[in-house]
């Protein structure tokens, strides 16, 4: 499923150098703001025009009969700290009790090295199974960097005495594991937010909230919609603008990797779908709130699969849910989005392949050199980027 | 590419379990069904939409065994996308005080309407999850309100229930929802009533449109009651 970047040129067009000055190191409202007092870009794709708003005029920048979607996904305390390291750090993979003393297996120095103190597990994403997509990290300064270490079929002591077993590797960063208790009751109960380096002091989970939010599941904030505050939504409700829920449970983001997105649960319901369909039908424009839902969004219009709807092969967005693994780059159509409201993008990710698909590598390369110049703020606590056709 | 859905439905021989398996087989499921009445069953079987690809098992759900040739079946339709925890048993007849339940009948009464539709439901979650499916479990207002002589039947749906909601707080991923049909003209409400006249009870069929509305709109996670579900004008 792996979209290759076959265009060397996208990757050129998608490097530049982030100042750290351009990183918002914290939620607005500890800037002195409120919490939709930042800033937003707006980009035109047919005109390959820019603008610079506040993010509280974004009423007088849609039309009455666009469509907001809007994803539903809370964000979980999906970061849990490891006070013990592992379980049976000295032990080898369970082969037997007489195979307890034995030597270990050559090339696996690695198993039975000290785990460094301050090992924290971020939680990403469920598998169909049970399993967990989950990240190991070590304190590294201010926040985490990423653990290279750990073993299949080691066990990590969590707090509250829960268990976490290693199964195999997923990617260089990503186990999959399985936890001893159900996973979202436990980090509601144990976690603290996840958090990078840029963000300098750890923020209570309150504040990676949005006001879409209402079903646990992500371990990042869907940070588009974090701006989104009841007065802007009332106002635009009262433009004329329609909103539609969906839910993606988004993963830990790919900062250190360059990696393409994993597969994500979504659920795209019945009614989103036909609003969505209704709204393309008379002219009006589907606006995502977030790269999250613009992979929902897609994902749903190519649905086929036995949990779609039974609608004939029509064009448009069936209800669907389920896994998926679709990745949205300049190669593939977009079928169902008309445009995207997202934040700023860190160089090279897989999230600016998707915005190009948008804006094209020309206007979008611009957009970010002003929005570089102009001093807007990166990252989750940062401002907003309007993409529209 | 089929588009078809499945769905697995306990207790499908009569009642509400028959009523639902017609509902969903007009819309184009497939199923898979059970009953402990195998005669009974294939007469449901053969009462179904023509066309309709239908897999019945006869046997008790609370038979390991059993439980586990309905997710092989279920495996073989494709996989499901929903079940539907409808068997069950209202324990004593007549109904004893709790001040003399016997407590035997209380356990039977746990196995066939608790353990075993939370055992059924563990075996189907990892494909259910895949599918972004859902698990619809049937239960009573007698799990909540406090009717004298149906302690036994209603505790065992409290339980049910409470296994529900928790489930629905720890599946992000499928829907889970229980749902109290109202009272309803079947055999088991007979039971409940013995020699007394229920023809004044609606049809299980009249609540068909509740379940659809359910299922096909995939409404959040929950419980619900059939009439909260209906038309406005429909109430029966």
């Amino acid at each position: 499923m792996t979209a290759a970047l076959d265009a060397a040129d996208a990757r050129v067009a998608l490097e530049f150098t982030l100042p750290a000055s351009r990183e918002a190191h914290e939620p607005p409202e500890a800037r002195g703001l409120p919490r939709d007092g930042v800033a937003l870009l707006a980009s035109r794709g047919g005109a390959g025009e820019i603008s610079h708003h506040a993010f509280t005029d974004l009423p007088s920048l849609l039309l009455p009969g666009d469509l907001l979607v809007v994803n539903t996904s809370a964000t979980l305390p999906a970061a849990v700290p490891l006070p013990g390291g592992f379980a049976d750090h000295f032990s080898p993979p369970p082969r037997g009790l007489t195979d307890h003393l034995s030597p270990p297996p050559r090339g696996l120095t690695d198993h039975f090295s000290p785990p460094p103190r301050g090992l924290v597990t971020h939680f990403s994403t469920p598998r169909p199974d049970g399993d967990w997509l989950v990240e190991l990290r070590a304190a590294g300064g201010a926040a985490t960097v990423p653990y290279r270490g750990g073993s299949a079929g080691q066990r990590l002591e969590l707090p509250g005495g829960a268990v976490l077993a290693l199964d195999a590797r997923f990617t260089a960063r990503l186990w999959r594991a399985r936890l001893s208790t159900a996973v979202v009751p436990y980090l509601l109960r144990h976690g603290e937010p996840i958090r990078y380096s840029y963000v300098r002091r750890p923020w209570p989970i309150e504040w990676y909230q949005t006001v879409f939010g209402t079903r646990p599941g992500s371990a990042e904030m869907p940070s588009a919609s974090r701006p989104f505050s009841p007065e802007v939504v009332a106002r635009l409700v009262a433009r004329g603008v329609t909103f539609a829920p969906l839910t993606l449970h988004t993963g830990v983001s790919s900062l250190e990797g360059d990696e393409d997105p994993y597969p994500e649960p979504y659920d795209v319901p019945p009614a989103t779908a036909r609003l969505v369909n209704l709204t393309r039908r008379h002219g009006g424009r589907v606006i995502a709130v977030g790269t999250t839902v613009v992979r929902a969004l897609e994902t749903a219009a190519r649905a086929t699969g036995p949990s779609a709807d039974r609608a004939p092969a029509s064009r448009g967005v069936h209800a669907s849910a389920g896994w998926t693994e679709h990745i949205v780059t300049p190669d593939t159509p977009l079928l169902a989005v008309d445009g995207l409201i997202t934040g700023l993008h860190e160089p090279r990710s897989s999230h600016l392949r998707m915005l190009a698909a948008f804006a094209g590598l020309d206007l979008l390369s611009r957009c970010y050199e002003a929005a570089i110049d102009r001093g807007y703020l990166w990252h989750e606590f940062g401002d907003l980027h309007l993409l529209l056709p | 590419m089929t588009n078809t859905k499945n769905a697995v439905i306990t207790g499908a021989s009569r009642g509400l379990g028959l009523a639902l398996a017609r509902g969903l087989a007009d819309d184009g499921w497939s199923l898979v069904i059970d009953a402990r009445d195998g005669e009974a069953l294939g007469a449901a079987a053969v009462s179904l939409p023509a066309g309709t690809k239908v897999i019945a098992l006869p046997g008790d759900v609370t038979d390991p065994a059993h439980r586990a040739a309905l997710a092989r079946a279920a495996e073989d339709l494709g996989g499901p996308d929903l079940l539907v925890n409808n068997a069950g048993t209202l324990g004593a007849s007549p109904l004893p005080a709790m001040a003399d339940y016997p407590i035997g009948g209380l356990r039977d009464a746990f196995e066939v309407n608790v353990l075993a539709p939370l055992a059924l439901t563990q075996l189907l979650l990892p494909a259910l999850r895949r599918r972004g499916g859902a698990v619809l479990s049937i239960t009573s207002d007698a799990a909540v309100e406090a009717y004298a002589g149906w302690g036994g039947y209603g505790a065992a749906k409290a339980a049910l229930e409470q296994a529900s909601n928790v489930l629905a707080a720890e599946e992000s991923l499928v829907r889970v929802w229980w749902v109290d049909p109202g009272d309803l003209r079947t055999r088991m409400h007979q039971q409940a009533f013995p020699g007394e006249d229920i023809s004044d009870r609606p049809r299980p069929e009249a609540v068909l449109h509740a379940f659809r509305k359910l299922i096909s709109e995939r409404l959040p996670a929950g419980r619900y009651r059939a009439a909260e579900l209906m038309p406005a004008g429909a109430r029966s």
